[in-house]
């Protein structure tokens, strides 16, 4: 048991990021992934527990200037219902856990937790989206920005700082061609730690795939960008041979392993199933 | 007002068949009832357990010290603290071990002011191990040199079986088709969602009461009185409402005298409750096992033997996993006209968990290999003989009045009305025939249908000495009647059907029969709540009890109204002449002028119903049961064949009921019984890596839910067993039983694959279908 | 033991003033130190959803959810949807269509259930199964659960 020596719940973004300069502080958001990590002693708690819900500006979606920003206490819920969110966006949150969970978990919430499964984190990979950090320096707070294909380092493993807050998430709002999908495997939906998700996006126009961006999760240590899937599909026409192409590069991209849920064959062979449906979806389009 | 009703008549009618609700349901839904797991007594302390997590080794040293001397532990106990109590089928087991065995072993426990504390204290116990070699498969366990288990089996063989019935050399030469496969079938779990609970508490005189979700609290009392050195009459077994049991608590499990040794030792009251990991890790299994059965039929497709040869591993210690080859003999033997059987059944232990009874007891295991075999032999025969598979079931299908090679007679058999009432329901053989020309098209996704039946007793079954139960029944001046039953009620809904089985026979409505049962003291003696046996017996003794207090009333009634008392019935409350319901006297009038009298005749019967059942011999030629039932189930799936997903769209179920009683809570145990059996076909799966559950939560042992469930088609086929109450048989384990072979089969009808070993999960399903592109 | 903090918040309609540890659950909360014991514990991560509850008008797994965070908020547990004894219409609709078995799950699933309609009165069959996932029931099949929902919005069949 790890006793908590301090509980503050801040109401002021820089309030909560001040809080945080001194060290020594678990973050509370949504408590979905926190409660059973403490519980199950995969994690404890450091000796403030510093309560971020309270904090006024850090929810909800805004699009200003071609960008949209997701604030890091969004929930799941409030992004599947919002009209803001990218469908591939919205996808992903309606196959997120259960209702019950996707009412209590943040955005934030789910990429600090950085697993490899993080289902939110798979399309924010394909909007190429970026965090921003923030910490106190100097008497003020300061935002650094990072790419989100740049964030993870192994699983449960950041490159945010203890002494930063994720605050917003901020991608370029996706403009009339752009088509994204989002897979994720299962016999249900959602109640499923995903045992590999896809998600592919890019502008789709005149028959011809660009800037395109493919994404994995569950198949390597940290959620990732399939770099050769997206090399083989730039600029192409989405032919049944393209695609076919596609999937085995994917199948190269992913470097999944066996664990209890599924062996390192059957990801690999979703991984190509799951890029082919996809494909033809955004065909279909 | 008597002047008014002395005009009326009241017309006879039925409850039988209607829907009665469940009466303890608006206290559940409204969150007032308190469960065992919410139950707390002044004084009570909590108790912890710590377990080995590891599979084998010696006990080197326990150093409880260190617990002790936390502030607010009460007690800490080691095998040494208690007494030379063995549990189990066997009696092999202890509630503490002074030997690990397997993961789960239970080692020291602790009684403490709080769960927090107790968890602390386990934290501080130091125990050390000398880990032995273990053993962890049936072959391995069976090896010269093996390591032993359990010393008084040196060979590490427990419990085995044999039945065998008419020449199988002759049988085999008669025969144009043989089939011969093994089935392994899978660990799975119960997954109550109350998690195991016991609370033991003492009173000045020695006397135990302990609050239990046994499903069995007569025997139980027996079971348990050894560990504390008491008599099983000082033992006071209290059920209270529980979150469901599924044949989980059908035998004493070491927590439970755990906790009553700590209640004995400390002098207060004890609880102890799992968490879901515990609860995985703790609980009984279904006994797995693997099956090598032999099928043999003529080219006309008659059958002419089964062979069955089952291994299972018993894991370190005997409870009733390993005894269900009694139940899946009588598949093997009577399921279908069976001419010739040899069974044969081998536990073997190892250092991995063991089993307990659940839901189909045998029956899961046995039939998801016959009901294969069976698709097996309708498909060659219809290739090969022109044969339509629902004629060649019908073919071999029993008739009413037959017995099997073990005695069962099956005195109303509605199996061949199952297969017709199914088939012709889902349009079986057309869809059979459409999705296996479509399987060699191209597509990802595929259809099929697949039917599955098997049989199950269905009145009780005589596995103890007596399989009846007791019912006491009075009634007040008010006409308010008392029923006390030895039948448990632990969710399935005995409730219901006792309040509606008294309510009709005395005319009264369903809300003042008020049920008293749960509680060793009240009730008069059962043998438990399993085996589909409870609305059968427990039934049959609350109408028998209730026929008496009829009798009796309306031998008072005829003396008053001076009419013959077979002219006179009890109708909506009132006490009326039979052929035109004409109104004599109020019901809980007659019953106030019965008691105020010089001679008072106050209604108080009692009834034990003992069923007409032969006691389960160790040559297994007993009608064992008082009644027998089928089942046909036929399901739709869609495949996905690239990722292996298999949807049950659809099951259309047709079960031999006897008759309906209850139609609401029928029908509920038909779904919920299907819903165990569509987890075990697809989802669910303790997964082991060297004795240790490696999936101990919800996260990855996958449970059904909502959108899981296929729409359902349920037929109900009335034969009118004469033994059951107004015909009814018992129903609650075939539908638990059936679904996954015809599932099985369905998959088989979409993609060419049999699956011998379940679960068909997506993984396994795309993994086959992908080898079998290879080829 | 962790440091404690004052909660106010409203539950089932009425105030309540409270010192919890910071790290208690809900759940906890409700449980042991509220006496309300309609809110069940079965898995303790989410997975199950019997310890659904109502937190200013969304559901949320209240074994997931630090007492901490009720400070002003709004609370309803199941004791809280009907009035006493009387059960509000979900709940007589569970009771009457035979949905209700060893009733262990039937808190969470009712207040799930009570959250669907209210977010969607006019909920398919196939919407009720989506957001009852979260929900298990071992006793039913959830064919009657679902039947029960169905007859409050008025989509049976």
């Amino acid at each position: 048991m790890s006793e908590i020596e301090k509980y503050i719940a801040p109401d002021t973004v820089s309030d909560a990021v001040k809080a945080l300069s001194s060290g020594g502080v678990t973050i509370l958001a949504g408590g979905t992934d926190l409660t059973p990590q403490v519980d199950a002693g995969r994690r404890s708690h450091a000796p403030t527990l510093m309560n971020i819900r309270r904090v006024d500006d850090l929810s909800g979606i805004t699009q200003n200037k071609g960008e949209t920003r997701i604030g890091c206490l969004t929930t799941v819920s409030e992004i599947k219902q919002s009209d803001l969110a990218p469908a591939i966006l919205r996808q992903a949150a309606d196959h997120f856990a259960s209702e019950q969970i996707r009412n209590a978990a943040t955005l934030g919430g789910n990429i600090c937790n950085a697993s490899p499964a993080g289902d939110m984190i798979n399309p924010l990979l394909v909007l190429d989206a970026s965090v921003e950090l923030a910490s106190w320096k100097e008497g003020a707070m300061e935002v650094r920005r990072e790419p989100i294909s740049r964030f993870f380092t192994g699983p449960g493993k950041t490159i945010k700082h203890d002494n930063e807050l994720l605050i917003a998430v901020v991608f370029d709002t996706p403009g009339p061609d752009f088509v994204g999908y989002f897979r994720k495997s299962g016999p249900r939906p959602a109640l499923e730690i995903s045992t590999v998700s896809v998600g592919i996006g890019g502008d789709y126009k005149d028959g011809a795939f660009h800037n395109v961006r493919v994404a994995f999760g569950a198949v390597g240590p940290t959620p990732l960008r399939g770099k050769a899937t997206e090399a083989m599909l730039e600029g192409q026409a989405l032919t049944a041979e393209v695609i076919d192409k596609a999937a085995r590069a994917a199948q190269d991209d992913a470097t999944p392993i066996d664990d209890i849920r599924a062996t390192s064959w059957y990801r690999t062979h979703l991984i190509a199933v799951f890029t082919e449906e996809l494909l033809n979806n955004v065909c279909q389009n | 007002m008597s002047e008014q009703v002395a005009f009326q008549h009241i017309e006879k009618t039925s409850l039988i068949g209607t829907r009665i609700k469940k009466p303890d349901a608006p206290a559940k839904a409204i969150g007032k009832t308190r469960y065992i797991n919410d139950m707390v007594l002044p004084q009570m302390l909590y108790g912890k357990i710590l377990h080995a997590g590891r599979t084998h080794a010696e006990i080197v040293s326990i150093d409880t010290s260190e617990a002790e001397k936390l502030p607010g532990v009460h007690l800490v106990i080691t095998a040494q603290d208690t007494p030379d109590l063995k549990l189990g089928f066997v009696k092999d087991n202890a509630p503490l071990k002074d030997k690990v065995r397997c993961e789960r072993d239970e080692v020291a426990a602790v009684a403490a002011e709080s769960e927090a504390i107790a968890a602390e204290a386990l934290k501080l116990i130091k125990v050390t191990y000398k880990d032995l070699p273990p053993v962890y498969t049936i072959e391995d366990g069976l090896k010269d040199g093996a390591p032993v288990i359990q010393d008084r089996f040196p060979d590490n063989k427990s419990l085995s079986f044999k039945f065998t019935h008419g020449d199988m050399a002759a049988a085999e030469q008669k025969s144009d088709i043989i089939l011969d496969d093994v089935f392994n079938v899978h660990y799975v779990t119960h997954c109550c969602m109350g998690t195991s609970c016991a609370i033991a508490d003492f009173d000045h005189n020695g006397k135990l009461t302990i609050y239990s979700q046994t499903q069995y609290p007569y025997n139980y009392k027996m079971d348990l009185a050894p560990a504390l050195g008491i008599d099983p009459g000082d033992i006071r077994v209290i059920q209270p409402p529980t979150g469901g049991s599924f044949g989980a608590k059908l035998d004493v499990y070491p927590f439970e005298p755990v906790a009553a040794i700590l209640a004995q030792k400390t002098g207060r009251p004890v609880k102890i409750l799992f968490d879901r990991e515990e609860e995985f890790i703790n609980s009984p299994t279904r006994q797995p096992a693997r099956m090598h059965l032999r099928t043999g039929c003529t080219s006309d497709g008659i059958l002419t033997f089964r062979a069955a040869d089952v291994m299972m591993d018993n894991g370190a210690y005997t409870s009733w996993g390993p005894t269900v080859p009694v139940i899946m003999m009588r598949t093997v033997s009577g399921h279908y006209r069976v001419p010739v059987v040899d069974f044969k059944g081998q536990a073997v232990y190892t250092n991995n968990a063991y089993a307990g009874s659940f839901r189909g007891y045998g029956n899961v295991q046995m039939t998801y290999a016959t009901a294969q075999h069976m698709d097996m032999l309708a498909e060659k025969l219809a290739k090969d003989h022109n044969l339509d598979p629902i004629e060649f079931r019908l073919k071999n299908a029993q008739k009413s009045g037959e017995v099997t090679p073990q005695k069962s007679f099956l005195r109303e058999c509605a199996l061949a009305e199952c297969l017709t009432t199914a088939a012709e329901a889902s349009d079986y053989v057309n869809k059979l025939n459409k999705y296996t020309a479509e399987r060699a098209q191209e597509g990802r996704y595929k259809r099929g249908i697949g039917l599955a039946s098997s049989i199950h007793n269905a009145g009780g079954a005589k596995i103890h000495k007596s399989d009846g139960c007791g019912t006491i029944l009075k009634m007040d001046d008010y006409a308010r009647v008392t029923v006390i039953t030895g039948a448990s009620e632990i969710g399935q809904g005995i409730d219901a059907v006792i309040a509606q089985i008294v309510a009709e026979e005395l005319g009264v409505p369903t809300e003042h029969v008020n049920l008293v049962n749960n509680d060793s003291d009240l009730g008069p003696w059962d043998v438990g709540v399993h085996a589909s046996r409870t609305t059968f017996i427990a039934g049959n003794g609350a109408r028998r009890a209730a026929i008496k207090a009829k009798k009796q009333i309306l031998a008072a009634a005829s003396k008053q109204a001076n009419v013959s008392a077979d002219e006179l019935d009890l109708r909506g409350g009132f006490v009326v002449q039979d052929k035109d319901g004409a109104v004599v006297t109020k019901l809980d009038k007659m019953l106030r002028q019965m008691h105020f009298q010089p001679e008072p005749d106050v209604v108080m019967v009692s009834d034990y119903y003992e069923p007409n059942s032969e006691p389960e011999g160790r040559d297994h030629i007993s009608d064992h049961s008082a009644a027998y039932s089928h089942a046909v189930h036929i399901a739709e799936v869609l495949v996905d064949t690239y990722t292996g997903e298999v949807k049950v769209e659809k099951v259309t179920m047709a079960q031999d009921v006897g008759r309906v009683i209850n139609r609401m809570g029928l029908e509920a145990q038909m779904e919920g019984g299907l819903a165990f059996g569509l987890g075990f076909a697809l989802s669910e799966e303790m997964i082991f890596e060297e004795g240790r559950l490696k999936n101990p939560s919800f996260r990855d042992y996958k449970l059904p839910t909502a959108p899981d469930m296929p729409d359902l088609d349920i037929h109900f086929i009335e034969s009118d067993c004469a033994e059951g109450p107004y015909g009814a048989k018992g129903i609650a384990e075939l539908p638990t039983i059936v679904v996954a072979p015809a599932i099985a089969n369905a998959v088989y009808n979409a993609t060419g694959i049999r699956f011998f070993n379940p679960p068909m999960t997506p993984e396994k399903v795309a993994r086959a279908i992908w080898e079998k592109k290879q080829v | 033991m962790s440091v404690k903090t004052e909660l106010n918040f409203t539950l089932n309609g009425r105030p309540v003033n409270i010192e919890v540890p910071v790290d208690m659950t809900v759940l906890n909360l409700l449980r042991e130190n509220l006496d309300l014991k309609g809110t069940k514990y079965a898995c303790g991560e989410g997975e199950c959803g019997a310890c659904t509850i109502e937190v200013d008008g969304t559901t949320i797994n209240s074994c997931l959810m630090y007492a901490a965070d009720l400070n002003g908020r709004t609370v309803m547990t199941i004791e809280g949807l009907g009035a006493g004894n009387k059960m509000h219409p979900m709940q007589q609709s569970f009771v009457d269509h035979g949905a209700v078995q060893c009733g262990f799950c039937m808190p969470g699933m009712i207040i799930q259930a009570n959250y669907l309609v209210k977010q969607n009165p006019d909920l398919t069959r196939e919407e009720m199964k989506r957001g009852l996932e979260g929900n298990i029931c071992r006793c039913t099949g959830y064919t009657k659960v679902l039947d029960a929902v169905a007859a409050i919005v008025g989509a049976e069949g």
